[in-house]
């Protein structure tokens, strides 16, 4: 069952529904009473930075459309719906008039409703309609597929659903296309299961009206940048059997949906943001581990305090899932949790992992041990974040922040999705965004300012669906994809003998698949496989036994993660890698345990080769953007120990260069700026990379991407654009400060670590105001005294004054 | 597109061209691999439409093909008359003759190629063979058959006729032809089509979105039979291979079908038409092959046996009477295989293990307890041997004794095959149980009173089945 059918169930109490012993001020009383029971022990303030209390909220209904069905009508009546709320009422009249929207509600809003009914009281409408959904993972759209099955069986199945995907086995495949009104799928089968293949499914392009797409907010980046280019393909083949569906898109909290599903489906796209779902009581705290070395800025490790937290709300007998960032803290906080919880005699273990990795069965085991209250804790991946019912929590606790504003209300709706009240504590890791939130919670719980951005007409990523279009339908002269000049694209693979003209159109003139080599999730294709070959004597693992495949990392990160002698971490198992074979592409790892881990020391270039547009600010500096040649090479690595982060050895490194064509966006200090500062070179120079450290830890908050999806580099301001002068120096890791040379006028660069770029520079300029605004923010309100990786980085590589400097700076520029 | 773009467009590694076996580059460099085009092949660019490469002609002469033209456009057509389908191929085989062309099809040999067939497929003057010449193997949309060669009896001899597109604008012309040609002959008869060649062509079909997939009354394909008959022999059941081994013939030079996509892409990029030629009669040899080789598959299917048989298409026809449910012919193919006394080993115990499966379902148990006596060993084949004989001697001849000296024969087959490793663990854990679980009931049974253990077996079902579940219900409320 999803979101809006429970919430409906419980509103009107049908019988049979559990009546839960807790009662809901019970459960933020003794939440309140187990926080003053760990705050205790500090001074409260510091330790409980934010406590937010979110009073129940009432529904607003509208009544059921006249236009709906009469039987859809029913088979709601049967599931507790009698009336919509009102974003769902909007949302219903939107898809009536044919207009392409796009839903922004939270977790256990009653999503589902909103395609649903319309697309459902079309097929009843009419036999022949076909409606296509899309969801970001497969769990999801098996999520949907019970939904849906239950209206189905409520409504004498007089229509199909069926999921479409890797899973689905290929004899029933025909079925699927033959007798399924609607599809659910993802992102990847439609580009390399069901475009390429599309004259098997006629009939549904013959009469697609609608195509639903879920948590839309997951579409950014990379990712977002490639599904915008399966749409455009999907438009093509929609129009070649002429079909021009409809979008319905529904997304998380973010700051852009409408501009996001504008993008991404190149219409025009009303947007609905009421939300008219009740919303139970709820108290949101954030949880900083107490300080224990001031001058270095380390905390309390927050998986102990995790631990402590869940502990005394589990004691509390309050139902609680834990989310963990990686399958390895998932286990350490599991061993943690239960040996505090053991199982009473002859009875089940109460605490449970769950997570990519276990099997089906036992997750189902799980689910369902959660919703009947016999499992009295969790602990999660991001498995457990979306869709998966299992029921309602009393409390969940986040060891970090997952990454987004939107990924953590997400986790948070766990608890309470129903009408109880709940809790959601976030305890803070000392990472900067971390301790940005923690200490921000007005950026948190205000307007998201979080923008998801892509960048469709990344050319590395549109040639390669400009490809696959060509292999689906010939391209024609007279179309249009985004704003290149398709037919000089087409010239030009007709050129590399990928395309022949023919007929004034471009045909597909190769034997190979085009889709086949195209991953979704990544700009190229070109990766490493990481070989495992521990108990072999051979390092090329080729004359014993079998070497196993253990992994894979693209081209682009490599270099910095399995060059020679690194430690490679995968599921939270150590290698050392052995040897790295750059031309096959192989990376041979042997298993260890070591208590430290690698950081690649790379020196990185860039030269910029296009300005797009620059200003002059305050400072006296410059901001810009454009496009820029990132040239960089990992030159040696620091063995780094675990938990004090000492540095324990370094080595060198001779590996090829690596060169990018990507765009960037940056600030260039003036001299004037510089020399007005009352700090010796070397402090200075400190500053500036501190600076940029704490500039691309906002950015990443700004632009919800990943650290490793931006890079940075700092470089003396260019003479001219395309002027070819020497290639600028560089590196942000530089470990042997005295080495450095003085900058002059520095150019801070924050550029896409995608071949192409990916469409974060054009943003970051714009809001280049609030990212200086932000990024001192992050760091005046670092509590610790010279800097620290919460805000301009480790003391231990930069000048005790590098915070003191960063500041300056900042204030210069008037952020 | 401003210039900087251009710049960058022409370092986008997404253009290179597709590695062909040559090591992947040091870097990912844009910049440093730059475009890696065909110099040759580019030259000016080509005028608008529709432009038909300049060697189309010349491979008009050379093949003494001609333009056929319709309503949609034109292509290429070529015709030949084969007096006989091994006319001017090296064989080492007396001649077929001219196959099917005269008589209809026996009716025992159709009823295995296809039971319930329409009418029209008992006469080989409807058959028209096919097979396509196409960009790619892996299907999909951007996949094209730019040859197609059909085929059927005429005149005592067989007609081959091909077409192709000089262009991928000539497609719907070509389609067009083919679509008036099936209208002809209603039974298409294809070798590996129903998965290939015929989905292919309607994938080219639909692509039109004129013109409608023509619908043969009947889809006869032969790479089944085929794989029954010779697989077990020949290995590989590639048309190349069987025309070899099972009709003699020796293609000679022929091109490999690896080479040719690129050879039509080479083409079509303006290179010279010669090596297209040699494509043509691979697909003529192809279509002659399946004519020669439909055929044989319907001589060696008939019950009335004109050609010979060895032991393995013995073995094959017998599975393919077992498949179509003809138990009684499967049981005499099976006995004729296993008489020929030329399978190997493996085979063998695999036809003996029907055969007596099939004897014990007539009740012949004396026919079936020779074959289970001959094949026991640590075998699969041989393991059910044991089990199937223990059975008997349990439940038909009441020799309980007997049916657990069977049993413990089998545990000590079955250890051996463990320490040699031919069986898997799960595998002989299961069957270790079965045949444990077995000799306890045995010797329990041994040990009682004759009445009590008349009352038991009566309380049980009558009989085991092989293997099924019943067994291991029976079983349960025995013990």
């Amino acid at each position: 069952m999803t979101a809006s059918g429970s919430w409906h169930s419980l509103a009107l109490h049908p019988a049979g529904e559990t009546v839960r012993t807790i009662n809901p001020r019970a459960t933020i009383d003794t939440v309140q009473e187990a926080l003053s029971a760990l705050a205790g022990r500090y001074r409260g303030d510091e330790v409980l930075t934010a406590v937010r209390h979110f009073p129940a909220r009432e529904a607003k209904f509208v009544a059921m459309p006249d236009w709906v069905r009469p039987e859809l009508a029913a088979a709601y009546r049967s599931k507790g719906i009698e009336q919509l709320f009102s974003h769902q009422g909007a949302a219903a009249e939107l898809a009536r008039s044919g207009k392409n929207f796009v839903v922004v509600t939270p977790t256990a809003s009653g999503k589902t409703l909103c395609y649903n009914l319309p697309v459902l009281n079309a097929i009843l409408e009419d036999a022949d309609t076909r409606a296509l959904y899309l969801f970001p993972t497969k769990a999801l759209a098996q999520d949907q597929l019970a939904e849906l099955q239950d209206l189905a069986t409520r409504l004498d199945d007089c229509f199909g659903v069926f999921t479409y995907d890797g899973d689905t086995p290929s004899d029933a495949r025909k079925a699927v296309r033959e007798r399924g009104h609607v599809i659910l799928t993802n992102p990847d089968m439609l580009h390399t299961g069901i475009l390429p293949h599309h004259t098997k499914w006629t009939r549904v392009f013959e009469n697609l009206k609608y195509v639903v797409l879920d948590e839309l907010h997951t579409y950014r980046g990379v990712f977002g940048s490639h599904l915008a280019n399966v749409l455009r393909r999907l438009a093509r083949i929609a129009e070649f059997y002429g079909s021009r569906p409809q979008f319905i898109c529904c997304s998380a909290t973010i700051a852009n949906p409408g501009e996001l599903a504008k993008q991404l489906i190149e219409r025009e796209v009303e947007a609905v943001a009421e939300n008219g779902a009740p919303a139970a009581e709820k108290l949101f705290v954030f949880y900083n581990p107490p300080m224990v070395n001031r001058n270095l800025g380390i905390r309390r490790s927050y998986l102990n305090e995790t631990t402590r937290v869940a502990k005394e709300l589990l004691a509390r007998k309050l139902q609680t899932i834990v989310f963990a960032n990686s399958r390895l803290h998932t286990e350490v906080l599991l061993t943690y949790l239960q040996q505090a919880n053991r199982p009473q005699p002859g009875q089940e273990e109460p605490v449970r992992g769950y997570r990519g990795g276990y099997l089906p069965g036992e997750r189902r085991e799980i689910e369902r041990g959660l919703r009947e209250g016999r499992v009295r804790g969790v602990v999660a991946t991001n498995a457990l974040e979306l869709g998966i019912d299992i029921g309602s929590l009393d409390a969940a606790v986040m060891a970090g922040y997952a990454g987004s504003i939107a990924a953590t209300w997400q986790r948070a709706g766990r608890a309470g999705r129903r009408s109880d009240a709940s809790c959601a504590v976030l305890v803070a890791s000392s990472a900067p965004l971390d301790q940005f939130i923690v200490q921000h919670p007005d950026y948190f719980f205000g307007r998201s300012p979080e923008h998801a951005y892509v960048q469709p007409d990344n050319l590395e990523i549109l040639i390669n669906h400009l490809k696959c279009a060509a292999f689906e339908l010939p391209l024609s002269p007279d179309e249009r994809i985004g704003a290149v000049d398709l037919a000089q694209l087409c010239e030009r693979l007709a050129e590399a003998g990928y395309l022949h003209r023919s007929g004034g159109n471009w045909h597909w003139l190769q034997q190979a698949y085009p889709a086949d080599t195209v991953s979704l999730r990544s700009v190229t294709s070109d990766n490493f496989v990481i070989i495992d070959v521990t108990g072999k004597s051979d390092v090329s693992g080729e004359n014993d036994g079998e070497p196993e495949v253990i992994g894979e990392v693209d081209f682009s990160s490599a270099l910095t993660t399995v060059h020679p002698k690194a430690i490679y971490i995968h599921q939270g198992q150590q290698y050392h890698v052995e040897r790295l074979d750059f031309e096959q592409r192989k990376a041979y790892v042997k298993r260890v345990n070591v208590d430290y881990f690698t950081d690649a020391v790379r020196y990185t270039q860039v030269r910029v080769l296009e300005i797009a547009e620059e200003e002059s600010i305050a400072g006296p500096a410059a901001r810009a953007h454009g496009d820029v040649l990132v040239r960089s090479q990992v030159v040696g690595f620091k063995k780094i120990k675990f938990f004090t982060n000492e540095n324990v050895g370094a080595g060198k490194l001779e590996l090829p260069e690596n060169e990018m064509h990507t765009t960037a966006f940056w600030i260039t200090l003036e001299r004037e700026l510089l020399a007005g500062l009352p700090f010796a070179l070397s402090d200075r120079q400190s500053g500036i990379f501190g600076l940029l450290y704490a500039l691309e830890s906002m950015a990443t908050l700004l632009l919800m991407c990943d650290r490793r999806d931006l890079g940075t580099a700092v470089g003396e301001r260019p003479a001219g654009p395309g002027i070819e002068t020497e290639w600028q120096e560089f590196t942000t890791a530089m470990s042997d400060m005295s080495q450095m040379k003085e900058f002059f006028e520095p150019s801070l660069y924050l550029y896409d670590a995608y071949p192409g770029g990916i469409g974060f520079s054009e943003p970051l300029f714009r809001v280049h105001d609030l990212l200086l605004r932000r990024t001192r923010e992050l760091i005046a309100a670092c509590p610790c005294e010279q800097g620290c990786p919460s805000c301009v980085g480790p003391v231990g590589e930069k000048s005790e004054r590098a915070k003191e400097a960063a500041l300056k700076i900042l204030e210069r520029l008037r952020a | 597109m401003s210039d900087t773009t251009l710049d960058r467009f022409s370092r986008v590694k997404a253009l290179q061209r597709p590695p062909n076996g040559t090591p992947p580059r040091a870097t990912s460099s844009m910049a440093a691999k730059a475009f890696d085009i065909r110099e040759s092949a580019v030259g000016v660019p080509r005028g608008f439409s529709p432009n038909i490469p300049e060697g189309a002609e010349r491979l008009a002469e050379l093949l003494g093909a001609a333009a056929l033209r319709n309503e949609f456009g034109e292509h290429l057509a070529l015709r030949k008359w084969f007096s006989d389908v091994a006319d001017r191929v090296k064989t080492d085989c007396s001649p077929l003759g001219h196959g099917l062309a005269d008589e209809s099809v026996d009716a025992s040999a159709l009823g295995l190629l296809m039971p319930d067939a329409p009418r029209e497929v008992a006469d080989p003057r409807q058959w028209l063979f096919l097979d396509t010449e196409t960009t790619g193997i892996m299907g999909g949309s951007g996949t094209y058959a730019f040859m197609v060669g059909i085929a059927w009896w005429d005149a005592g001899g067989l007609e081959v006729e091909q077409f192709f597109m000089r262009d991928h604008s000539e497609e719907h012309a070509l389609l067009l032809t083919l679509a008036e040609r099936m209208a002809e002959r209603h039974v298409l008869v294809t070798f590996n089509g129903k998965s290939f060649d015929w989905p292919l062509l309607e994938t080219r079909y639909r692509m039109t979105r004129t013109l409608r997939p023509p619908a043969p009354r009947a889809h006869l394909d032969f790479l089944h039979p085929a794989r029954n008959l010779w697989r077990l022999r020949i290995g590989s059941v590639r048309l190349q291979e069987l025309e070899r081994h099972v009709l003699g013939w020796n293609r000679g030079a022929d091109v490999a079908s690896e080479f040719i996509p690129e050879i039509y892409f080479d083409f079509l990029r303006g290179g010279s038409p010669e090596p297209l030629v040699p494509i043509f009669l691979h697909n003529q040899m192809d279509l002659r092959g399946l004519a020669a080789l439909s055929s044989r598959i319907v001589a060696l299917l008939s019950e009335t046996e004109r050609a010979g048989r060895d032991g393995f298409e013995l073995f094959g026809l017998s599975r393919i009477c077992e498949r179509r449910g003809e138990a009684k012919r499967a049981r005499k193919h099976f006995e004729q295989a296993l008489a020929a006394d030329e399978l190997p080993p493996g085979t063998d115990r695999v036809a003996r293990r029907s055969l007596a499966r099939m004897a014990k379902r007539e009740g012949d148990f004396s026919r079936a307890r020779d074959l289970w006596e001959g094949m026991l060993g640590s075998s699969q084949e041989g393991l059910e041997a044991y089990e199937q004989l223990a059975i008997y001697y349990e439940r038909h001849i009441r020799e309980p004794q007997r049916a657990a000296s069977i049993s413990r024969d089998a545990l000590s087959e079955l250890q051996r095959a463990r320490r040699l490793g031919t069986i898997a663990r799960g595998a002989c854990q299961k069957l270790r149980e079965r045949f444990e679980h077995r000799l306890a009931r045995l010797e329990r049974k041994a040990g009682r009173l004759p009445l009590e253990s008349i009352l038991v077996e009566s309380s049980a079902p009558a009989r085991e089945s092989d293997r099924t579940g019943k067994e291991r219900t029976s079983r349960a409320r025995i013990g």
